[in-house]
């Protein structure tokens, strides 16, 4: 009986004009925007590869110079760019694509594409996610805002009742009919989808982000089924079909335009960002303390034994360096962990409005697994930051051994050599679901609970007429 | 006769809660998005203050240390000589650049989220004054904020086609169309009562809570050009109403039911606001790709390691070119900071092709858009909405043109300088290059925005015509 029910929605769907218009377009639209992603995470990924090479070559043919200057002219990392970018792009046009790698200073990513893009790009930028997060659902509004609302309009629903049909069959047939429907547009696009990713990546990294993928299609059929569940109920409870457009109109909007908005400026309120001007200059402020040169010169002098600095069998000049350094990076720690910690606990803060706006958890989950998630932004940087601080005591390391005597000590091939290449990978989806616990929990609840609702309104509160 | 029926639907209206509901929706999101766009503007403004007062201060010791070397209280010592064109040209005396926010910048966040709004100068590379950037979470970026342009371009319009969706085809289902339509008017004059009637309360209630809100936010009245923007507003605002409305009229002129029109008009709005401009956005961004940026590091960085090897034949070279610089005739001392300004020069000259494709790219995606924009009324009224509140990519480009210009002023007066290693005392402190934000004059916003109002005008003009054309043939019987 179930499957009856669901037979006749779904062919009701296929003879209606406006369904098969929105969905050819929700279809093109999906499709266009995989191809672009494709594209795009292509060259761009083919850009990255090829200045990751340069800027290791012309690290290690630098040619002979003081170690300290090579430790200026230091690397540059470039943000790489995860397969499944191409399905979404998440925060990755609003974060530095490049960071300078220099002795004395962590630097901050530069060069957000954003900042390259034309005034359309803050109305929306269509990928697979948007047309997932925002354009489906609609589709399913209109599916099934009138499924019992309107058959009670057209006499119809008092018919079927008076079959003896069960209320919960007539739900579950309905649910299913829409779930159908929507099934014959998403597999041949996640077929799409998959191909691209297919053909974006080689098989290795392709296998390895098969867990990424499953876990963001159960997501997203989790936000489907939970948008399914909030329409049938809003149906079964509206007065009138027209009520219930509105009503579920009124839900999309918010949900998809305005709540994100909404929670980003609830948790700059909560959680205040910096200006640029003032992070700078709380760091420039520590950074001037400086160290204390005179208690490492006292301690070195105690450790060897010696009575000045020159009878060092060291050379100061790198332990200096070092001091340095040590010290600066105690204070970038704090000031850095405090500014991402901030963006973090806003993050959080925005992952818990999926509590009324189901798109804020799906989009956490989304950019998560995309790998294109602020938490995914700060692990590459801290992996630059790591390196930074590895080549730079290698070369200090080089200099503590050079012999006092030499006037200007060089550092040639060798040592460049010596520093390894910057190595990156993204975090495992481990990981990446612990960061997404509340987001995923938020999605599975939304489900259930519109499910139950659904299941509720059509069996006590539908009436025929 | 109209004013009868305009008389007649305020009386319906009134009797109903809706009237009492868009009055207190409407303060709602107006009070809150201009909330949100007068807390950004302080911060911007505490931001220059703060930048402004820690310059002012930086000026005051610099001089000070330039006193006390001349009056012999101080021994010039350290990594750099304080005198030295490089280290006050570089830093000691680097002014900020700002871009202070327009007098109307509450009505629109626009992009100046996403565009400096200062710079702090140095001498060395104008990349790497341009390339900073306000912090920001990346994640909120992305979502853009609650300001008023979101509640004028997107939502809006719904209100418009919630109390305008049912005109004609409510008044049938009830049956008190054909009543209507026995008294002696047309159905042209009942429209138009009715559009009157419902355009003019939202717009005057947007109008009246922004006027409100920008008192309240202190936006100073007293500025010419901020009567000319608000004028230029308030024309805005109309015709963007006039098409929504037109939008509502075609499609109850279809004599189609309530929920038809409701699911149509629905659609009409997804398609202009929402993937219209995606679309074009798509288009753009494929016909004009924009490379990534480190291809630009790259060649930087490849230029300035060519650079490096031949310093002191570029330091030769540039001054051969500037003769007046060595006046003894006697050759250029390649010291630290001479060849490094030198090889800087080069690099910039170098990598400048590499920018402008950059320049170039975005502008060819920008003029795209910009003729593209006049098939979407959200987008025009976008552009129009952020010329006005000062917060455009226009004003911007503005900006980073002076910015440039500037730069250029400072270092064709501390550069030389650096070569030809004068110390600099108290006295040229006074003659230093000066920044003053010069902005836009009204004629460019007039200009901008008058081109978006009358692109705006042909739309709303091309729909009113079609949908009354419409109207004659509607069916009256249910």
């Amino acid at each position: 009986m179930i499957l009856h029910i669901a037979k006749k929605e779904m062919l009701e769907m296929r003879q209606d004009g406006r369904f098969q218009i929105a969905a050819a377009i929700v279809m093109t639209l999906l499709c266009v925007s995989l191809g672009i992603g494709w594209q795009q995470y292509v060259s761009i990924n083919r850009q990255h590869e090829q200045a990751r090479a340069e800027t290791r070559d012309q690290w290690l043919t630098q040619g002979k110079k003081n170690p300290h200057s090579a430790a200026h002219y230091g690397v540059y990392a470039f943000k790489p760019k995860s397969p499944l970018s191409l399905v979404d792009r998440g925060a990755d046009n609003y974060t530095g694509v490049a960071v300078w790698l220099e002795a004395h200073k962590q630097n901050e990513f530069k060069y957000k594409p954003a900042r390259d893009a034309n005034t359309l790009a803050r109305f929306g930028d269509l990928t697979a996610s948007s047309v997932l997060q925002l354009l489906i659902p609609l589709l399913v509004i209109l599916m099934s805002f009138s499924a019992f609302a309107g058959e009670r309009e057209q006499g119809t629903l008092r018919l079927v009742l008076s079959m003896g049909v069960p209320r919960p069959t007539l739900a579950m047939g309905k649910a299913l009919g829409i779930a159908g429907g929507l099934g014959m547009l998403l597999v041949p696009a996640a077929i799409v989808g998959s191909a691209a990713l297919v053909l974006a990546s080689d098989t290795g990294s392709f296998v390895a982000n098969l867990p990424r993928l499953g876990w963001m299609t159960l997501s997203y059929l989790l936000y489907f089924v939970a948008f399914i569940g909030i329409s049938l109920t809003v149906s079964a409870l509206a007065k009138s079909a027209r009520l219930a457009l509105v009503c579920l109109l009124g839900f999309w909007i918010f949900n998809g335009l305005a709540a994100p908005r909404i929670f980003s400026d609830l948790s700059r309120t909560v959680y205040r960002t910096p200006s640029s001007f003032a992070f700078s200059q709380r760091m420039d402020a520590d950074l001037k303390k400086g160290f204390d040169e005179n208690g490492l010169k006292k301690k070195l002098l105690a450790q060897y034994k010696v009575a000045t600095i020159e009878e060092l069998p060291i050379n100061y000049a790198g332990i200096s360096l070092k001091a340095g350094e040590d010290h600066g990076n105690e204070i970038y720690d704090k000031q850095y962990g405090e500014l991402w910690d901030t963006f973090e606990a806003q993050n959080r803060l925005q992952q818990q409005g999926g509590l009324v706006a189901p798109l804020m958890a799906i989009r956490s989950v989304s950019m998560g697994l995309s790998g294109t998630d602020f938490a995914q932004f700060r692990d590459f940087s801290v992996a630059a930051e790591k390196y930074r601080r590895l080549f730079i005591d290698v070369l200090n390391a080089d200099i503590t051994r050079a012999p006092k005597t030499e006037t200007a000590h060089m550092g040639d091939d060798k040592l460049w050599a010596s520093v390894p290449a910057f190595e990156y990978s993204s975090p495992d989806v481990g990981i990446v679901l612990s960061q997404q616990t509340w987001s995923l929990g938020l999605l599975a609840l939304w489900a259930l609970l519109a499910s139950l609702a659904a299941g509720w309104a059509a069996t006590q509160r539908l009436r025929a007429e | 006769m109209i004013a009868t029926i305009a008389k007649q639907e305020w009386r319906l209206l009134k009797a109903d809660r809706t009237l009492i509901a868009v009055v207190l929706l409407m303060a709602t999101l107006v009070g809150y998005s201009l909330y949100n766009g007068s807390s950004w503007v302080a911060f911007q403004r505490q931001t220059l203050a703060a930048a402004e007062a820690e310059q002012g201060e930086r000026m005051l010791k610099l001089k000070g240390i330039l006193v006390a070397i001349e009056e012999g209280r101080m021994e010039p010592k350290g990594f750099q000589d304080p005198r030295s064109a490089g280290a006050i040209g570089g830093t000691s005396a680097a002014p900020y650049l700002a871009m202070p926010p327009a007098p109307l910048a509450t009505l629109a966040i626009g992009q100046s989220d996403l565009y400096p709004y200062y710079f702090k100068l140095n001498l060395r590379s104008k990349q790497a004054i341009l390339a900073n950037d306000e912090i920001e979470n990346p994640t909120n970026l992305l979502a853009g904020r609650f300001d008023l342009a979101f509640v004028l371009v997107y939502l809006f319009p719904l209100l418009v086609l919630a109390l305008g969706y049912n005109m004609i085809s409510a008044e049938r289902e009830q049956g008190t169309l054909l009543l209507a339509l026995s008294q002696p008017i047309t159905m042209s004059q009942l429209v138009t009562g009715k559009v009157l009637l419902r355009g003019g309360l939202l717009l005057g209630l947007v109008i009246g809570f922004t006027l409100i809100g920008a008192l309240v936010t202190g936006v100073d009245l007293s500025l010419p050009t901020v009567w000319m923007r608000l004028a230029l507003w308030i024309g805005m605002m109309t015709l963007y109403t006039g098409f929504w409305f037109g939008l509502a009229i075609l499609v109850n002129g279809y004599g189609t039911s309530s929920a038809t029109n409701a699911l149509s008009l629905a659609g009409c709005w997804l398609g202009l606001v929402l993937v219209l401009p995606s679309v074009a956005n798509l288009i753009a961004t494929g016909m004009y790709p924009v490379p990534s940026r480190v291809e630009m590091v790259q060649a930087m960085r490849t230029a300035g390691k060519e650079a490096q090897t031949k310093g002191s034949v570029l330091l030769s070279r540039y001054m051969e070119d500037h003769p007046e610089l060595m006046p003894g005739g006697e050759k250029p001392q390649a010291d630290f900071a001479s060849l490094s300004y030198a090889v800087q020069m080069e690099v910039d000259k170098k990598v400048q092709p590499i920018l402008d494709h950059f320049e170039e790219q975005v502008d060819r995606q920008q003029s795209f858009v910009d003729g593209f924009r006049y098939l979407s009324p959200a987008i025009l009224a976008q552009s129009a909405i952020n010329d006005l509140a000062g917060t455009s990519l226009g004003r911007y480009k503005h900006f980073s043109r002076q910015v440039d210009g500037f730069f250029e002023a400072w270092q064709s007066y501390f550069l030389p300088k650096v070569f030809s290693k004068v110390k600099l005392n108290s006295k040229d402190v006074a003659g230093f290059p000066v920044y003053g934000y010069q902005e836009e004059t009204d004629g460019e916003i007039l200009g901008r925005v008058g081109v978006v109002l009358a692109g705006m005008l042909v739309l709303s003009g091309l729909v009113l015509v079609v949908a009354y054309g419409r109207l004659k043939r509607v069916s009256v019987a249910a």
